[in-house]
């Protein structure tokens, strides 16, 4: 039945009494989402931090607003350093120009600092304003950030900037590019001293900001959708004549291409610094062991009567747990970052930093998949030479804040193909190493599964390395070890057996340290029964390591392969 | 006066607004959904505008949209009916500070009774009886254990943001405190991203009586007796009365005077609904007051002869109230019956589809409130009531037998209804010897 046009109209009333004031939007009520176009009411979209409800696009926020959101109820004290915006080029209209924004915003410059508490943490912040020329940084900016950074370093004091800037400012010409040389060098100071410089990346964050302080994070966070970048969009395309894909200098786009750990939505900020913080507390175990652990005994409890080919096959087993689930099972608070820094975040790697027993600890894993579909996204845990270099910076990272760092090492090999070639493979793997056998912190490498040559060497160059009792580590597959010796790929159960791959094997030949053993048919279901163990023999690990210093560490670790 | 009125809802209450309003002869704008083109009630308003695709966010609920909606159609107010936006503060605020009338309380009311700790507040300074509780939020278990043991067991815990029977556990002992406690937490959580809580006094067998109110701009206020809802299942009202069969006309006054006595206290304007729960011995508590139209109104229009509709609009444009308490006479026994597109035989899921073929009872003291007709779809969409019957008889026995034969006569096809299980209602003893409480369903 179609009703339309069915029935009578009967709104015959007249008007007599007095007659309703028109309705009509007061101006300011509603605001228009810069992005998506919806009207949003300005309340509501207070009350969602100015993030759009409807596309969740991130829009800019005042400095004092951000330090609202990030920081405890009160606890933040400015700190006012004796500067002036110089106008050291005569630059025409520039005074005025900025007497006028002050004025409007009643905001003195770009950028405001100060001390504050996360969490009941104590920082200092930096905070960027856009409404002031777009933050962009001249004399004031640079020397405030600097300054900001020199009290921090002095005061022993983590450092957290909220970037948001259009890049130098043009009306202080060379001035201005002289500030990404002072902030930056005022960084490498608090770096030296151990303390954590931690950046979140908003909208818009471009130009000579991106290319000195915002970049320089210990770790780099990103608002979600936030333009991060250095040249501008409009002067790229006019270069390279050719029209910007969708998503370029995004954020996500970023966190692609290796140069953002996280994107974190606005109102988790302040839960994901606080975690952040609270995993950059140094802590003491309680208990010192200090006697060098090699459990000689271990081989001798294998029971299952397994052939090395059987063996071969248990290690790639689909249904054995993958390094995220031990990561899951083993450790709390796990935070994944990622990105080289440099090329690309490589999803065979997966790293971050997470608490085992409340002691944090870099943990870095060889990522295989646990379906068709995630081992595609994590390239069967082949890792590609930007995912060495991720965990390298990881380790470096642990290194500077003296974490320990454990290592999950379960790949076939390092990624084969042309892109791992031109990416330089080989130095990825060889710098792993090289680098490795210097840090200063402990370094623990379990093999869950395979260990396949020098990608797996890459991430096991330790001070001891476990295995699991079906796991295998070899200098190629047995596959490629039957076919470059006898050409026949298909002899590779034999190559098992002459190869010494096994957990026993290795163990008797002084290559690994301990066992850890398995239950009958492993599978997934039952990966407790093996974290368990795992998670006492971690901790002996780290309360032995707990008491050597940091030469200790490294003349262990360079003897221990000295004499391989 | 009120020109144009735009009606942000849908279905039957949709449809009930608009026939008021037709009959007072103001101009009627229509909101709907992608999916409500053919409804009755798009088709029925003398205009009609799409606010936006099926799904209630981005049209029933999108506040800009009706605002928008409001402006460009020339309305000068806005009847929200009952669920979407009917109790949002922030949306009347909206239509006030836009200076469109909000059929309906201040949103400052609105606000005040929609938190149900304020609200118990207000009633409480008021003279009307409460039950026990907690008197703030509270999210730690230990305090919760510590204030159920002074109130005594059994307990209620409830989600301060509760609605609908989520976010709710009863501890009949300390024992069960933890566990209750916990689960209505973890509930109210994830249902409405709070999990602060209240603890109160559990009454064991109450009845659910509530009663409607009409308070004007120059402090008028009357009660137009009771309603009987006792009939519900999962917290869903499905039949209602009034009166009610364990209500004396003492208690009614008494009840009655307690109500006006708290819609004053709370500055109440327009119509509303002050809820409580009745126990055996005849005592009685404030439950919660509802600041909009009730979907179980019409009985209380024919016990009553006043239109609660026409009335709401009146109020809203300032009229005084000619209504005085002693005005009101209830006349025989009135009963409706919601009818749900579900599935009694499929744990009461619900069940879209096509009307094929359609039939609705008619005749003396028979009233349909419905906006479906042959061949429409029902959407999965929205609220699955798509009909109302209801029925008003010379007593309560009268009342029941005219329910039995309607129900009987109604005839949809194409979907699966509750139907049957009305039938079997109306039809059950303790229904027909008025002796049941809340757990009435639950016992059957």
């Amino acid at each position: 039945m179609n009703l339309k046009n069915l029935f009578k109209k009967t709104n015959t009333r007249k008007i007599t009494g007095k007659e309703n004031t028109k309705p009509e939007v007061p101006s300011g009520l509603f605001v228009k989402c810069d992005k998506c176009g919806s009207t949003i009411s300005k309340e509501e979209l207070g009350n969602n931090l100015l993030v759009c409800p409807k596309c969740n696009y991130h829009m800019p926020i005042s400095a004092k607003e951000r330090i609202k959101i990030v920081t405890d109820n009160n606890s933040f004290a400015e700190w006012e350093f004796e500067i002036k915006t110089k106008n050291i080029l005569n630059s025409k209209g520039y005074d005025e120009k900025l007497e006028k924004i002050r004025e409007k915003i009643d905001l003195y410059e770009a950028v405001i600092s100060g001390v504050a508490k996360i969490d009941d943490r104590k920082v200092a912040i930096a905070v960027m304003d856009s409404r002031f020329m777009m933050a962009s940084m001249g004399y004031y900016v640079g020397e405030h950030i600097t300054k900001t950074i020199e009290k921090a370093t002095a005061e022993r004091l983590p450092v957290i900037i909220f970037a948001a800037s259009g890049g130098a400012r043009m009306q202080e010409g060379i001035v201005s590019l002289m500030q990404m040389a002072k902030t930056s060098a005022a960084l490498k100071r608090h770096h030296e001293k151990g303390l954590l410089y931690l950046t979140v990346l908003t909208h818009p964050t471009t130009g000579g900001v991106t290319a000195s302080f915002a970049s320089l994070g210990d770790i780099i966070l990103a608002e979600p959708g936030a333009l991060i970048g250095f040249a501008g969009q409009r002067v790229i395309e006019s270069t390279i004549k050719q029209k910007l894909p969708e998503g370029f200098q995004s954020a996500e786009f970023q966190l692609k291409n290796g140069f953002v750990d996280r994107i974190v939505e606005r109102k988790e900020l302040k839960t994901e610094i606080g975690k952040i913080l609270g995993l950059h507390v140094r802590t003491k175990a309680n208990k010192i062991y200090s006697k060098i652990h090699k459990d000689k005994a271990a081989t001798k409890k294998i029971k299952e009567k397994n052939t090395p080919w059987e063996i071969v096959n248990l290690a790639r087993d689909k249904n054995r747990p993958v390094a995220t689930e031990y990561i899951n099972k083993i450790f709390d608070d796990f935070m994944e970052f990622h990105g080289d820094r440099n090329f690309g975040d490589d999803s065979a790697i997966v790293g971050g930093i997470a608490k085992f027993k409340g002691k944090p600890v870099t943990v870095i894993a060889q990522a295989k998949g646990t379906d068709i579909i995630t081992n595609v996204d994590r390239n069967f845990g082949m890792p590609s030479p930007h995912g060495y270099r991720k965990s390298l910076r990881l380790m470096k990272q642990a290194e500077k804040f003296g974490r320990p760092i454990i290592c999950f090492v379960d790949t076939p090999g390092a990624y084969c193909g042309i892109t791992a070639e031109e990416g330089g493979q080989g130095e990825a793997i060889a710098r792993n190493i090289f680098e490795m056998s210097g840090l200063s912190v402990p370094i623990l490498t379990i093999i869950i599964g395979e260990a396949g040559s020098g990608g797996a060497l890459a991430m096991a160059v330790s001070d001891e390395v476990w295995m699991m009792e079906n796991s295998i580590y070899a200098i190629l597959s047995p596959e490629g070890y039957a076919s470059i010796l006898w050409k026949d790929g298909s002899r590779a159960s034999e190559a098992a057996e002459e190869m010494k791959l096994t957990a026993k094997d290795l163990m008797e030949l002084g290559i690994i340290d301990d066992i850890i053993l398995e239950p009958t048919n492993y599978k997934r279901e039952k990966i407790k029964v093996v974290t368990k163990v795992m998670e006492k023999k971690i901790l002996r690990f780290l309360m032995d390591y707990e008491s050597y210093g940091e030469d200790d560490i490294r003349k262990h670790r360079y003897e221990r392969f000295s004499n391989m | 006066m009120i020109k144009k009125i735009l009606i942000a809802n849908r279905g039957e209450i949709a449809v009930r607004i608009i026939r008021a309003c037709r009959e007072l002869g103001i101009e009627t704008v229509a909101v709907y959904s992608e999916t409500d083109a053919e409804a009755l009630h798009t088709q029925l308003a003398d205009s009609a505008i799409c606010i936006g695709p099926a799904s209630a966010t981005e049209s029933y609920l999108n506040m800009e949209r009706i605002i928008s909606a409001t402006i460009i159609s020339g309305a000068d107010a806005i009847h929200p009916g009952f669920g979407f936006l009917s109790e949002n503060s922030k949306f009347a605020k909206l239509c006030y500070d836009c200076n469109i009338t909000f059929i309906g309380p201040s949103y400052e009311v609105i606000e005040n009774l929609g938190n149900k700790s304020n609200a118990k507040t207000t009633m409480k300074n008021a003279g009307v009886p409460v039950i026990e509780g907690s008197k703030d939020p509270i999210i730690d278990i230990e305090e919760g254990r510590k204030i159920a043991g002074e109130i005594g067991y059994p307990v209620i815990i409830k989600a301060v943001l509760g609605g609908g029977g989520k976010g709710m556990r009863i501890a009949n002992s300390a024992a069960e405190f933890n566990g209750a406690f916990s689960n209505a937490k973890k509930e109210s959580k994830m249902a409405f991203s709070d999990d602060r809580m209240y603890i109160e006094k559990y009454i064991e067998n109450p009845r659910h009586i509530e009663f409607q109110i009409l308070a004007d701009k120059y402090g008028n206020v009357v009660h137009l007796g009771e309603r009987e809802c006792s009939i519900q299942r999962n917290h869903q009202k499905l039949l209602e009365e009034a009166p009610s069969s364990a209500i004396s006309s003492s208690l009614r006054n008494k009840m009655g005077e307690v109500a006006v006595n708290g819609a004053k206290a709370a500055k109440y304007e327009n119509a509303g609904t002050i809820e409580f729960l009745l126990d055996e011995d005849g005592s009685f508590y404030f439950m919660e007051m509802n600041t909009r139209i009730q979907v179980e109104h019409p009985v209380t229009e024919e016990v009553t002869g006043i239109d609660l509709i026409k009335e709401q609009i009146r109020i809203a444009e300032g009229d005084k109230m000619n209504l005085k308490q002693e005005d009101i006479v209830i006349t025989g026994h009135a009963i409706e019956c919601r009818i749900n597109a579900e599935d009694p035989e499929e744990n009461f899921r619900p069940s879209p589809g096509e009307i094929k073929e359609y039939h609705m009872p008619g005749g003396n003291g028979i009233r349909i409130d419905s906006a479906i007709y042959q061949g429409i779809k029902i959407s999965p969409y929205y609220d699955s009531m798509i009909a109302k019957i209801i029925v008003h008889g010379k007593d309560r026995k009268e009342a029941i037998r005219k329910m039995d034969s309607a129900l009987g006569e109604l005839v949809i096809n194409g979907i699966k209804t509750n139907t049957h299980f009305q039938h079997e209602i109306v039809n059950h003893k303790n229904f027909k010897d008025g002796n049941f409480t809340i757990k009435f369903i639950d016992e059957m």
